[in-house]
């Protein structure tokens, strides 16, 4: 674990996403809403380059809609590229089953410049 | 020796005719096929040897109690009566359902005064306000204990057009019995892939296709929305479960998105809804792997003795629970059918 230099704020906008070539596969910082989170290049499932796959949001049941279904977390959800599993950027957890996490590190911004603990 | 609970007998009409005694007016006259009407017979005869002689195979209360109770050694019997002949005259198939609960009724369940003989209420699924009305009409019979439908089905039973009908079920806390039916509707082929030329191929198959309704029935979300709701599999079929569960809960792990309303593993649905009875057909063919694989899937938690009496497969309580150990064997024989159907409380020796 080392506390490393990732860009300036303004370089990582909401929305946004940078891969730091950190550990074994990678780990990628993300700024959901002007709050910042990173986690391992690497999907819990079969080691797929998780942080190369869409950032979007899931769906929630919606028992009283005709469809039963509503759009929620929107960009907070990352998806596997390889087998669509959907991790919430900002726990680590998987939506279907929350043992099968991806890893989390911490990630502080001083005086303009982001830093990542991995 | 503790109870044995027989979840699976088909009692049958002692005569082609007699159905019509059962019949209201306007329907006594139609055209109805006889009781061995099926594309595939068993080579042999579908029935037990021995049974073949008096009258019908399993159609004498007298002679099916002192097999099961005196010969067989289980202490109840939960009678689940076929119903006749391929119609595809849906309005017919409820009044049909209907004579054949009121058959069992009068010729089985009321007269018996010892108790042991336990019914299930025979419902049409293609008639939907005709199967809730059914299940209102008989629910609340005591010796009534599920509900009975044919596994042959135009669509899965996870199909939403099926929901009344499950909804009426859970509400009165009955069970929903699927079983291969050479009757009830039009008949449909027996594997997934078309017909079968032969006995064997349909006979290894078509139980099989429980797996479907299974999981529509979970992943449409009808176990979800209906927590009381539970589904037996009366033709076996279990050893199919444990690759499909898997399956399933693959698909689940990269599709979950799509059907938000399944909130656990697909396979995680199972005990809480699901149960099987016992066949010839199914497990291991060396009893030896028989114990390990009970524990695949949680199957000693779902499968419950069932003699399928009075067909060529009946299995004796010893053979179906043959190479289980103690604990596998008292929930196959008894506990997970007395939990099921509140049945078994009473016999001498139940630990309930």
């Amino acid at each position: 674990m080392q506390r490393r230099a990732v860009c300036p704020i303004e370089d990582l906008p909401p929305g946004s996403m940078k891969l730091v070539d950190a550990g074994k596969f990678g780990v990628g910082v993300y700024n959901i809403d002007g709050e910042l989170y990173a986690i391992a290049n690497y999907c819990s499932h079969e080691g797929a380059p998780l942080c190369l796959g869409y950032v979007g949001g899931t769906t929630e049941y919606d028992p009283d809609s005709l469809d039963r279904i509503r759009r929620v977390r929107e960009g907070r959800i990352a998806r596997c590229p390889w087998h669509n599993w959907e991790f919430d950027i900002t726990t680590g957890e998987n939506l279907a089953d929350p043992k099968k996490r991806v890893r989390t590190y911490r990630v502080d911004v001083v005086d303009g410049q982001v830093y990542l603990t991995a | 020796m503790s109870v044995v609970i027989d979840s699976n007998v088909q009692p049958h009409f002692r005569y082609n005719a007699e159905i019509r005694r059962y019949l209201p007016a306007p329907h006594k006259l139609r055209a109805i096929p006889d009781v061995e009407q099926q594309w595939y017979q068993a080579p042999g005869g579908d029935y037990r040897a021995d049974l073949y002689g008096d009258g019908y195979p399993g159609s004498d209360p007298e002679t099916v109690a002192h097999h099961l109770f005196e010969q067989g050694g289980a202490d109840y019997a939960v009678l689940n009566p076929l119903t006749r002949g391929n119609i595809a005259d849906y309005l017919l198939n409820s009044r049909i359902c209907a004579a054949v609960n009121d058959w069992l009724l009068d010729r089985w369940l009321e007269p018996d005064a010892t108790g042991r003989f336990l019914g299930t209420i025979r419902v049409n699924p293609e008639d939907v306000r005709g199967a809730v009305a059914e299940i209102e009409r008989l629910a609340d019979h005591p010796k009534m204990v599920q509900i009975g439908i044919p596994m042959q089905s135009r669509e899965p039973y996870g199909k939403p057009m099926f929901e009344p009908i499950w909804e009426a079920a859970a509400a009165h806390g009955l069970p929903v019995a699927v079983h291969i039916n050479g009757g009830n509707g039009v008949d449909y082929p027996p594997t997934f892939a078309g017909h079968a030329y032969t006995y064997p191929g349909y006979a290894a198959f078509m139980p099989l296709n429980s797996f479907v309704h299974l999981a529509t029935l979970i992943i449409e979300g009808v176990f979800g929305r209906l927590p009381d709701l539970r589904f037996v599999f009366s033709d076996g079929g279990y050893d199919i479960l444990t690759p499909l569960m898997w399956r399933l809960d693959t698909f689940w792990m990269s599709m979950r998105d799509q059907t938000p309303w399944v909130d656990r593993f697909p396979s995680q649905y199972l005990t809480d809804h699901v149960r099987y009875c016992t066949s010839a057909l199914d497990g291991p063919t060396d009893a030896g792997l028989t114990e390990r694989w009970f524990e695949f899937t949680d199957k000693s938690d779902l499968v419950m003795y069932g003699s399928n009496y009075p067909h060529w497969s009946t299995t004796a309580p010893a053979d179906a629970t043959a190479g289980l150990n103690d604990e596998q064997r008292a929930k196959v024989l008894w506990r997970n059918a007395s939990e099921l159907y509140g049945i078994g409380t009473r016999a001498q020796g139940s630990p309930t």
